[in-house]
């Protein structure tokens, strides 16, 4: 890549990322089956329902909502439905405000729960005046296995904000239902609703009987002449608020749970014992369900499924509760306010059925297959010892303890497999410099930060001392490097810059004379949610033209020690690190490290390429490999770059028994193995091979004089 | 209604574990079967474990209301892997059994970032991992598919589909599955070869190649007798390693250093002992061939290393390469082909001038071109000077030490003689890497060798003394574990002390 030409920041476009098959099932039209995921469905029923605005912040496992709508203009402009690709969560939460004076339907989308804390503030304005328009927020509930937050419950923002939430039941119909029925939720209790999936949810395949898609009445293919009249009450400010919390109780509270239960939002699954029962979230009915199947009584015990979990309807829960012995409650996370509510509405009402939950289940952690098992066994023991589980039990415990065999046979824990930088990665040389520089000024504290990068906090880099939140690194060293004797070092990405880190991070820096190092990896997208295009990408995907560029805006808030530079150059990386470390400068020093994400630049010039080879034109191919029997197999290279196609194979040489490196054919000839071999002063096995395909004729000639002399020059 | 027949998918990011899925549902719903599938994808980056569940209906007709979005332990019925290790997590998480997992693995390893970081060899024990996938699933279908992949010019995904579809497990016959292929649109042929190939070997209908990994040997040149004087007096066992020893150095020096070799050699062979012969004849070859710029020139302009390049990289016959080598030498490099007397000199300065370990000359040879391989050329060929140079004189002296403490060990115990032996393992690499392998080895061979051969250790704790400080060694490259472990051996009071008087 070093000798490759790199392409300008404001030419990085990513037009290989396709979801043709998707943008089509968003066609689908009455009678139609559509096939496929969770989150996919739900963006079909959004366009069914009649939105007239989308909007969002990428983050998994939602990011396709926004990003198939993106590809689907053509679809969006004939419907007349607004999508606006917000910069942060909190945008996209004011993007609600729409709904506030005018009878729209929106919805918006981002990851929670770090979304929704960064959208908080608008959540809270939006929700206390209320909505005339159907408002929808769709959560990425990224939590359990495979989630790369904090994991704390959306739960809490529903229940303080006043905001409904629902948590369908993961199959494709309910899954429908549920959206189109959020909006009409909304509307009929002026409230924000709020719709959590989780992981395997919006993974989840499967299908349902489409309906047409609705034009909304109010778009931008039919404007309105004039702005909604001036009314103070639509204000979140006193005195509106204080009228806007009485609202929420006394009104939009008990009109939400009228139409929960005309609507039959919620599920009741009957049973034949009318002495149990169980109340489960939506979302984690299918693994409730298969647990009883497991215990062999499923259809047998009543189970009221919550497909709206705030707010809980009173009557509906002590009716299902009245006359039973014992219910559990199935809630996954911690606190457990469904199980804490129905104890007090049963306490207030005097029915005295016993409540399990959280004493049989765990407090804390996903509820997996067997947590539920393990949890319902306990139930069932405490509450129905006339059901014979003698059965079910033994198999239960028979996997148990293969599982304990498996584990004494394998001997230990298997090696971890955490996600790092892919293959040629401009990220990192940059941490191959930071690990450098720290040879020669020992450790330096780093700010660490989410994106792509934060993997440099795992093997082999371990670079990192905490994390604050997204686009917050700057920031976090805020009260670190006063006290330290070196200066500290924050990285932040792109993304995370325009999302938060240029007001939150730069501005308070510059503002309180912080003497800092900031280093800005600048790929062009946020990459780690799936290569979408940010401020300083050409893809805003209308006219192809940057909107902002990260250095003249650094320059413009004030920023004296500036420095662009390519990361591949691990050497000039250090050195200018080194700089910024020990100049007399005060004040921040930014150094924008800039290299195109490598997964976006594949995607761009892998079928150029091959176009151009198919054509018969001469292409280059550039890779690296190590000399086997000069590698002596102590792995410096590895530690200090991490590359998946830096591995290791059994030496060639009989006497030695250590394995040596070897750069396999993912390499994509990015050159830092080599420029790390020599700025870390290695060793000299690594070697760069440049492979012409379709050679003129004085590529061949140059090639045959060459090979004869050298042939016959060659030792043995 | 019949149970769902219950597939568990482990992958490692861009395997393409998701298109397997839509493959897999694909076909299961052209055939009037319900089916769900759901993933935990992992990040947009290739790399980390991603797993995938599935449950498809053994027959046509509705699904129950609930498919399982998570897989339970001892209820997968199919278990597909892409790489062995991953394999290996399924049985460690309990997911695959011996009374119902069908499991379909790849037997290739593709090794985690802590396996490839070690310092010598991290890697996990295949033979666990195997005796696991025997032991605890019900039916196997294993074989290489990484290679398979490349034997039919396919992608793995599709072998493993292919295995999937002749295990016979599904009810869902070849064509529909290939069908999946076709409708998927992409790289249509050569998935679906990938995919005929992992059927046929599922079926048993087609052997693989075994990949063979050759370990290379030097050639013999004119040393046929030094090697037939092994064979007179050393033991068979021994032998492999003592004659590959001798080649290497004749090739890497002359007749005479192998001949040197053979008569150090003849010292430890008098031992008696001959697995300490084999210990001593391996890492001896290994440090009498040290890594000087000579060896480097050697290697870099053999004639076999041309071919292999090309080879390596994939280079068709008819695209011409150009090599570029990164050199980076430094004035310890430079001092090691001196005469010891100047280079003596030079060191000091440089030491006492602060410019050792500071100052290289960063080279970049392009060794395809005549002048380039010329000069790497005229450095190999400096061999006939390599006696009379710094480094060997050093590394000469400091083998007769490391000779003199083997042959001291073995009246006192054989054990503590093999592992000082094999402490020659930790001296390794060049520039930094050598320094600090060397550092370490003399570390240990000053606090718990020397003590022991002179009586103030016992022989038999210090052989497992040096064992343990010589895996901490290979630990961590800060080296906390070798201190920690020196520490600890010497606070265990172990060391007898001299009396005080």
């Amino acid at each position: 890549m070093l000798d490759q030409p790199q392409v300008p920041v404001a030419q990085r476009t990513n037009p290989e990322r396709s979801f043709r098959e998707e943008v089509r099932a968003l066609r689908l039209s009455d009678g139609e089956v559509f096939r496929g995921e969770g989150i996919l469905a739900v963006t079909k029923a959004i366009l069914q329902s009649g939105v007239a605005y989308v909007g969002g912040y990428q983050g998994a496992p939602v990011s396709h909502l926004v990003d198939v709508l993106v590809e689907s203009q053509d679809l969006l402009d004939e419907l007349g439905v607004h999508l606006e690709t917000c910069t942060n969560e909190a945008s996209a939460a004011a993007l609600l405000g729409a709904s506030i004076n005018y009878p729209m339907r929106g919805c918006v989308t981002w990851k929670s729960i770090v979304g929704t804390n960064v959208a908080a503030d608008a959540l809270s304005n939006l929700a206390s005046p209320g909505v005339v328009g159907g408002a929808l927020i769709v959560v990425g509930e990224d939590y359990g296995e495979g989630a790369s937050v904090i994991q704390e419950r959306s739960h809490a923002y529903a229940l303080k904000c006043s905001v409904w939430l629902m948590d369908p039941r993961p199959s494709l119909p309910t899954i429908v239902r549920c959206t189109e029925k959020a909006f009409e939720l909304s509307e009929a209790s002026n409230t924000p609703v709020m719709m959590e999936l989780r992981i395997r949810a919006c993974h989840v395949t499967g299908e349902f009987v489409a309906r047409d898609n609705q034009p909304p009445a109010i778009s931008r293919n039919h404007r309105l002449d004039a702005p909604a009249p001036h009314n103070y009450d639509r204000i979140s400010h006193p005195p509106s608020t204080y009228a806007h919390e009485k609202l929420k109780v006394d009104v939009r509270l008990p009109a939400a749970q009228k139409f929960i239960v005309e609507q039959g939002l919620n599920e009741l699954f009957p049973g034949e014992r009318s002495d149990l029962g169980v109340i489960v979230q939506g979302g984690i009915t299918n693994v409730l369900m298969r647990g009883l199947d497991r215990l062999e009584v499923e259809g047998k015990i009543p189970t009221l499924v919550l497909n709206v979990t705030h707010p809980l309807v009173p009557d509906q829960i002590a009716d299902f509760c009245k006359g039973k012995r014992a219910v559990l409650i199935v809630e996954e996370g911690a606190p457990d306010y469904i199980e804490q509510a129905v104890h007090a509405l049963l306490r207030k009402r005097d029915i005295d059925t016993k409540i399990h939950g959280k004493d049989v289940l765990p407090m804390a952690g996903e509820y997996t297959a067997e947590v539920i098992t393990d949890g319902l066994l306990k139930f069932f023991a405490q509450s129905a010892n006339d059901i014979d589980l003698s059965r079910p039990r033994e198999r239960f415990e028979a996997a148990r303890a293969g599982r304990s065999e498996a584990q004494r046979i394998l001997g230990g824990p298997l090696p971890l497999r955490p996600p790092g930088f892919c293959v040629g990665c401009p990220e990192r040389p940059v941490f191959s410099a930071i690990k450098l520089l720290e040879r020669e000024v020992g450790k330096v504290h780093i700010s660490s930060d989410i994106g792509c990068h934060s993997f440099g906090t795992l093997a082999p880099f371990n670079l990192g001392n905490s994390i604050l939140g997204f686009g917050m690194s700057l920031a976090a060293a805020g009260a670190v490097a006063p006290v330290m004797q070196k200066r500290t070092i924050s990285v932040m990405g792109d993304g995370g810059f325009w999302h938060n880190g240029l007001l939150s991070g730069v501005a308070s820096s510059m503002f309180n004379r912080g003497d800092r190092v900031l280093v800005i990896m600048q790929n062009g997208y946020t990459s780690a949610t799936g290569a979408q295009f940010i401020p300083n990408t050409s893809g805003n995907r209308r006219d192809g033209e940057t909107t902002s560029d990260i250095a003249t805006t650094l320059k413009a808030m004030g920023v004296k020690w500036l420095r662009t530079i390519r990361t591949y150059n691990v050497g000039t990386m250090l050195k200018t690190l080194r700089e910024a470390m020990s100049t007399d400068q005060a004040g921040l020093k930014v150094i924008v490290a800039d290299g195109e994400c490598q997964l976006a630049r594949q995607r761009r010039i892998r079928p150029q390429i091959a176009a151009q080879l198919k054509r018969g034109e001469r292409v280059v191919r550039t890779r690296y490999g190590v000399d086997d029997d000069v590698c002596t197999g102590d792995h410096s290279c590895i530690r200090l770059s991490g590359c998946p196609s830096l591995v290791v194979k059994p030496s060639p040489d009989p006497l030695r028994s250590d394995p040596v490196a070897h750069v396999n054919n993912g390499c994509l000839g990015c050159g830092l193995c080599g420029e790390v071999a020599d700025a870390a002063v290695l060793c000299p096995s690594f070697f760069k091979a440049d492979i012409v395909q379709n050679p003129g004729w004085w590529d061949r000639l140059k090639w045959r004089l060459r090979s004869a002399v050298i042939g016959a020059m060659a030792g043995a | 209604m019949p149970r769902p027949i219950t597939i568990l998918v482990g992958a490692l990011g861009g395997d393409g574990g998701g298109v397997l899925c839509d493959w897999i549902v694909a076909a299961a719903h052209a055939q009037g079967l319900g089916v769900q599938a759901t993933q935990i994808p992992g990040v947009a980056q290739r790399t980390g474990a991603t797993t995938y569940y599935l449950e498809v209906m053994p027959t046509p007709g509705p699904a129950p209301t609930a498919l399982a979005l998570n897989p339970a332990i001892g209820e997968v019925d199919v278990a597909l892997a892409t790489e062995l290790l991953e394999a290996g997590r399924m049985i460690f998480n309990g997911f695959v059994s011996p009374d119902r997992t069908t499991l379909v693995a790849s037997t290739h390893r593709v090794l985690a970032i802590g396996e490839r970081a070690a310092m010598g060899d991290g890697s996990f024990d295949v033979g666990r991992l195997l005796r696991a996938v025997k032991e605890r699933s019900k039916e196997q279908i294993l074989f290489d598919m990484d290679q398979a992949a490349e034997e039919s010019g396919g992608v793995l995904n599709a072998v493993l589909l292919g295995a999937l579809a002749g295990s016979g497990k599904l009810p869902i016959p070849g064509p529909a599955f290939e069908a999946a292929i076709r409708e998927g649109g992409k790289s249509v042929d050569a998935n679906l070869a990938g995919f005929a190939f992992g059927r046929g070997h599922a079926r048993g209908e087609l052997a693989q190649a075994v990949r063979e990994h050759r370990k290379r040997r030097a050639a013999s040149n004119g040393v046929e007798d030094l090697i037939e004087r092994a064979r007179q007096s050393y033991p068979v066992s021994s032998l492999d390693v003592v004659e590959e020893g001798i080649r290497r150095l004749a090739a890497y020096q002359d007749r005479s250093y192998a001949a040197l070799y053979l008569d150090r050699l003849d010292a430890i062979h008098g031992l008696g002992s001959a697995d300490l012969l084999r210990d001593v004849g391996r890492h001896l070859a290994v440090r009498m061939s040290f890594e000087d710029v000579i060896r480097v020139a050697q290697a870099k302009t053999s004639r076999e290393r041309l071919v292999r390049v090309r080879t390596e990289v994939r280079a068709k016959p008819t695209e011409p390469v150009e090599i570029t080598e990164h050199f980076k030498p430094g004035i310890e490099e430079i001092c090691a082909i001196l005469p010891p007397g100047v280079a003596r000199r030079i060191l000091a300065w440089a030491e006492r001038s602060g410019r050792l370990g500071k100052f290289h000359i960063s080279m970049h040879v392009r060794t395809t071109t005549i002048l380039g391989f010329a000069r790497l050329r005229v450095v190999a060929g400096l061999r006939w000077w390599r006696p009379h140079s710094f480094r060997y004189v050093e590394e000469q002296a400091e083998i007769e030490r490391w000779l003199a403490s083997i042959r001291a060990a073995h009246p006192l115990n054989v054990d503590l003689a093999r592992e000082t032996a094999e402490l020659a393992r930790l001296i390794k690499g060049y520039g930094d890497t050598y320094k600090r392998g060397l550092g370490n080895y003399r570390e240990i061979v000053a606090q718990v060798v020397a003590p022991a051969l002179s009586g103030r250790l016992s022989p038999k704790v210090a052989a497992d003394a040096v064992a343990n400080a010589r895996v901490a060694a290979l630990a961590d490259p800060e080296g906390q574990s070798l201190a920690k472990t020196l520490a600890a051996i010497s606070a265990s009071g172990v060391v007898v002390r001299q009396a005080a008087e």
